[in-house]
């Protein structure tokens, strides 16, 4: 079993957690897992991506080609990770644009382009609204236990659900754990 | 998962979790029973520190954030020497600074263990340079050992202080971005209690003299013999059989990992040699190795160290066998490595078909992904740096030289702010600034900037020289109260219980204290009153100092969160606004332009830059 997941999106948007949580999950679940971390100087707003790799592999990054899933909180970093993906790998869009200070907002491609984009790279794309969900579980900061949600609904992570909640439930505590296990449900349930 | 949450401080023997391999490290150092931790926090090493640092404050032993990496390797070695297994840790440039106490500690070695950890950064994600500190342990004659992912980390953390002590000798532990960075599953040992402190006076040991320096050095060669013969029996040291015995690999670190996983997915099996002990090399092993072969492919990152070594033992026993690596352009000498180069290396040498037409998937990716808008990390929202930029902007001018320094404030680089000239190391911007205040004689404006954990780390010997010397400059300590850029460590700066001001070093006492007179203190959200300030200052001749003061942005909003404050947040009144784009000039990322600026609320820190800019006043407080 090779199971290759890359985690994209920008400094802030809680990417290294949501790498976590499936590492974790996957680990419970009996799994061989490596997780390597691309943030350089991410906290300042710059790109960061995370590798959970799952099963008898090595290297901590997913190789050229070799990705599964891609979980991305932000379409402009989807892209630009996307020529990791297997042909017919799937790859779950965040539709929530970050803009970057460098470009004027216009300039910033539509998200249409971005699928299109993509899908020079994988066949399969899926947008989802998790800001909304997000804020709905109780607050914006949960948009990353949304997409792990959706993911978990897509049934494409195998994964059991019990265990990611499990980790969730360890890994966060007081309101955090409320929103976060909100979150999760409602990503849940948005594919189901 | 922070303090006493995370899985790594457990006491739970043969417990398996998952772990950075930072985190692996300290464990490692923690269940050595070290009494004294050190480091200088630095990109990609920091974790470690801070782990350690969380740990001392369960377990017993000592940590401290050094002054600099020279002192931390110093404060370590004194502890080794007096019986006391320690760590000291840093990133490879850091190494540079402590070059000096590390190479003569190698002449008067140690009792106790100590491991000098070095993080080396390939592909400088976070650094000014990729230097390979393989060097290092050839230029001191020390051990190094070198892991391929967390849990080797923590056994090569284990295994170093058990030579060092046999040696004698400090040990290097050399990890590089992607082992410090990467996470995988690691088993937790005992923890070993700590040593009473125990110093012999002994100088002809302690003391290098010149006629003790000569004799050590001898000392110190009869040691590599001895860890040559370690390295040879080393279980890090080892081959993985193969069917094509004809061929070879020989690889080390992190390229073991790509080695394994490129070999898989070209379904190809060839004996590879895994060197985890990269000095003293295993000649007899690596001499084995090579018996018989026709080709022996070299896989490591940066430059080609094995590969010289393996193509002069190969020299030295007279075999006919090819060796090939970076010499021949197999593996390039720059940036890190991944499974795509190592894969496409082997398939050339070895003539074995790719499986996946990668040319085809980089071609499309230079076509559509390449052209995408980038995202450089800047500075952040409410960030004090980019408001004392504003103001040196508005009364120095662009056309002064402006050396610049190590953290956060070097991405006043970035566009629009644009203000930064000149940069070599931490501390580099006030002695670069002598010299060009020197050649320009007062007919160029020379200013340089240092954050305040540069300016302790080594600013202020610089700054003496330039008072010394009488040098024409302005000097800006852009004093955010923390070591921002690394993950918001502490410095002599700040206060050592968090508490109160028992033993914080004062920067204007220290300014006093040389005997500069022309210094001032601003609060660099005081916008017009700083550029009246800097304005007085700038004007006289000699050297000035200002001191920006202002409490770094991510840290103030942990304060905020903490305790309960909610945070304010500005917005356009779009009435008001001219559209003269000022606000954009301070280039914060919360504020975007969309046919007029917007203000992003979930970025904006409250910092009241954007509002104090603009000429109309259309900033506003949102109630």
């Amino acid at each position: 079993m090779e199971m290759n997941i890359i985690v994209s999106g920008v400094g802030g948007m809680g990417v290294l957690t949501a790498a976590r949580i499936l590492a974790e999950s996957a680990f419970k679940d009996g799994f061989k897992v490596i997780i390597g971390e691309l943030h350089g100087m991410s906290q300042r707003g710059g790109s960061v991506r995370c590798d959970v790799r799952i099963g008898d592999v090595r290297g901590a990054i997913v190789p050229t080609g070799k990705c599964d899933l891609m979980i991305g909180l932000e379409p402009l970093e989807v892209a630009r990770s996307s020529y990791k993906m297997k042909r017919d790998g799937k790859v779950l869009v965040n539709n929530y644009a970050v803009y970057p200070s460098s470009i004027k907002t216009s300039d910033y491609p539509k998200i249409d382009e971005v699928k299109k984009i993509i899908l020079k790279f994988a066949r399969e794309v899926i947008t989802i609204n998790a800001y909304n969900i997000a804020l709905k579980a109780g607050s914006a900061s949960s948009m990353n236990v949304v997409m792990i949600g959706a993911a978990e609904g897509l049934n494409v992570l195998r994964i059991r659900e019990s265990t990611i909640k499990e980790v969730i439930r360890e890994m966060f505590s007081g309101d955090y754990q409320k929103i976060n296990m909100r979150a999760f449900e409602y990503g849940l349930r948005y594919f189901r | 998962m922070r303090g006493a949450r995370n899985p790594i401080f457990s006491r739970e023997v043969g417990k398996k979790v998952i772990a950075l391999g930072n985190e692996a490290i300290a464990r490692g150092a923690l269940e050595s029973g070290i009494g004294v931790a050190t480091t200088y926090p630095g990109t990609p090493s920091s974790e470690i520190g801070d782990t350690l640092n969380l740990m001392a404050k369960h377990f017993d032993f000592y940590f401290e954030y050094s002054v600099n990496e020279k002192v931390a390797m110093e404060v370590a070695a004194a502890a080794a020497i007096s019986n006391v297994r320690s760590l000291v840790c840093m990133k490879h440039v850091g190494l540079n600074v402590a070059s000096d106490p590390f190479i003569t500690l190698a002449y008067v070695g140690v009792n106790a263990g100590l491991v000098i950890v070095s993080a080396d950064d390939p592909s400088a994600h976070s650094s000014q340079n990729e230097q390979d500190n393989r060097y290092y342990a050839l230029l001191s004659g020390l051990p190094m050992l070198e892991p391929s992912d967390p849990s080797e980390a923590k056994d090569m953390t284990l295994s170093s202080f058990d030579i060092s002590e046999k040696l004698k000798e400090p040990v290097i532990l050399r990890t590089t971005t992607r082992v410090s960075h990467s996470r995988g599953i690691i088993e937790l040992g005992e923890i070993r209690g700590t040593n009473l402190p125990q110093f012999i006076k002994e100088k002809k040991r302690y003391i290098p003299v010149p006629s003790v320096a000569r004799e050590r050095h001898k000392v110190l060669i009869e040691n590599m013999k001895k860890a040559r013969e370690i390295s040879e029996k080393s279980e890090f040291n080892f081959v993985l059989p193969g069917e094509h015995e004809e061929y070879g690999i020989v690889t080390s670190g992190v390229s073991f990992n790509y080695v394994l996983d490129s070999l898989n997915w070209l379904d190809f099996k060839v004996p590879v040699l895994k060197v985890g002990m990269t000095y003293p090399l295993p000649k007899k092993l690596i001499s084995k190795f090579l018996h018989g072969k026709e080709k022996v492919l070299v896989i490591e990152e940066l430059e080609p160290y094995l590969e010289t070594f393996v193509k002069k033992i190969a020299f030295d026993e007279g075999f006919d066998v090819k060796i090939s690596g970076k010499d021949e352009g197999l593996i390039p000498r720059t940036y890190e490595l991944n499974t795509d180069i190592v894969a496409s290396a082997v398939s050339r040498f070895f003539s074995i078909k790719m499986p996946l037409d990668l040319k085809e998937i980089y071609s499309k990716k230079e076509k559509f992904l390449d052209p995408l808008p980038k995202r450089p990390p800047v500075l952040c929202p409410g960030c004090p740096h980019r408001a004392t930029y504003i103001i040196l902007k508005k009364v120095l001018g662009e056309d002064a030289i402006y050396t610049t320094d190590i953290g956060c404030y070097t991405l006043g680089i970035q566009k629009p702010i644009n203000v930064g000239d000149l940069l070599l190391c931490m501390g580099s911007s006030i002695g670069t600034g002598c010299g060009l205040s020197e050649v320009f004689k007062g007919k160029a404006k020379v200013v340089a900037i240092i954050g305040d954990s540069t300016f302790f780390h080594s600013g202020i010997p610089a700054l003496i020289n330039a008072f010394h010397k009488g040098k024409d400059m302005v000097v800006v300590i852009m004093d955010n109260q923390t070591t921002a850029m690394t993950g918001f460590q502490p410095h002599p700066g700040c206060s050592p219980s968090g508490k109160d001001s028992k033993n914080v070093v004062s920067v204007e006492d220290i300014l006093s204290g040389i005997g500069l007179k022309n210094v001032a203190v601003i609060n660099p959200f005081d916008l017009k009153r700083s550029i009246e300030t800097v304005k007085k200052l700038s004007n006289k001749k000699g050297l000035s100092v200002i001191v920006s003061r202002a409490k770094c942005a991510i840290v103030l909003n942990r304060e905020r969160k903490e305790n309960g404050i909610p945070k304010k947040t500005y917005h356009v009144n779009e009435e008001a606004c001219v559209k003269c784009k000022l606000c954009l000039e301070t280039g914060c990322p919360a504020i975007s332009w969309n046919e007029g600026p917007k203000i992003d609320p979930l970025l904006c820190n409250g910092c009241s830059l954007c509002a104090q800019v603009c000429p109309k006043g259309a900033i506003e407080v949102v109630v």
